[in-house]
């Protein structure tokens, strides 16, 4: 019985469409579309399918996330995590065998004024042959590399698209940053 | 209070618990048990029961095939089994299940029809 006070559990056959708030952890073994908003922890589990604008403080992926999803804390990807949409947290963790496709941002960047520039040219989307915004395609590897020892791999799950080539000089201001944002 | 307490520990084991400062405004349906500390609104669908605990508070129209109410409902309930009003609960609305039953203390206000299959013959 892993259940505890204060976590709400929503069970595999459920359906939830409409908004969900709350001031707790929510395990999502289901499904929820619409609005979720927790002032707490939200854990997708790998049968959990959550397709909705996303505000919590922590938030863990091992199922299917489409959507945005902000968070005042962290996000993490685990290798089961699947996720299509865009990030907002000032620590996010995508790990080994993670997909997604989305933007992220990890808000201000407060150190040395030079990897500014960086961050913004790429939030800023420089054009490019993808015309959707596969902007994850180059700083996700690099993230879970900063976590975990990975190899770079394409996301088997996401829609078919071009994999864009690693621009170098991004690359290494976007590792930088992300070493910098997690000591913080 | 310890019995209730009981209860609740063992429909904790149940998949599906929405807690108490959880609000959904909007639809739950599945094919599970359901046990509500929380606020639901809009629309309650189930294959399986309902369990509204003394802190839940429910707004919104319940189908399901049991449903035990403990806390607060407003709106119609339909189900194709058994509604139990537990003591200490408020339900306003209608009621519409073959087997229904009310526990001394239960407040209700709304009809009731026990005449499921029959209706269901017409």
């Amino acid at each position: 019985m892993a259940t505890t006070e204060g976590t709400t559990i929503i069970g595999e056959s459920i359906l939830i469409s409409g908004s969900l708030a709350g001031d707790e952890d929510l395990t999502v073994r289901g499904r929820v579309e619409g609005t979720l908003t927790l002032t707490r922890t939200l854990v997708v589990e790998p049968t959990g399918q959550v397709k909705a604008e996303v505000q919590v403080k922590n938030c863990i992926i091992a199922g299917v996330v489409v959507g945005n999803v902000t968070a005042t804390e962290s996000v993490e990807i685990t290798k089961e995590g699947r996720m299509v949409g865009d990030i907002a947290a000032p620590r996010v963790i995508i790990v080994d065998g993670a997909s997604f496709r989305g933007r992220i941002d990890m808000g201000e960047v407060d150190v040395g004024g030079d990897r500014r520039p960086a961050v913004q040219a790429r939030q800023a989307g420089p054009a490019r042959p993808a015309a959707r915004p596969a902007m994850m395609a180059r700083p996700a590897p690099r993230l879970a590399a900063s976590a975990a020892k990975v190899e770079e791999k394409p996301a088997s799950v996401a829609a078919p698209r071009p994999m864009v080539p690693p621009a170098p000089v991004a690359m290494g201001a976007v590792k930088r940053k992300v070493l910098v944002k997690t000591k913080r | 209070m310890a019995g209730i307490e009981k209860a609740s520990a063992a429909r904790s084991g149940a998949h599906t618990v929405i807690g108490s400062s959880i609000v959904i405004d909007g639809e739950i349906s599945g094919d599970e048990d359901l046990v509500i500390q929380g606020t639901v609104k809009g629309r309650i669908s189930l294959k399986e029961s309902l369990f509204v605990e003394a802190s839940g508070v429910i707004e919104a129209d319940i189908e399901t095939a049991n449903v035990e109410v403990s806390g607060n409902v407003t709106g119609n309930i339909a189900a194709s089994d058994r509604v139990e009003l537990k003591a200490d609960c408020k339900v306003v609305g209608d009621i519409r299940a073959p087997r229904i039953l009310i526990a001394d203390g239960a407040v209700f206000k709304g009809n009731v029809d026990m005449d499921v299959k029959e209706a269901k013959g017409k």
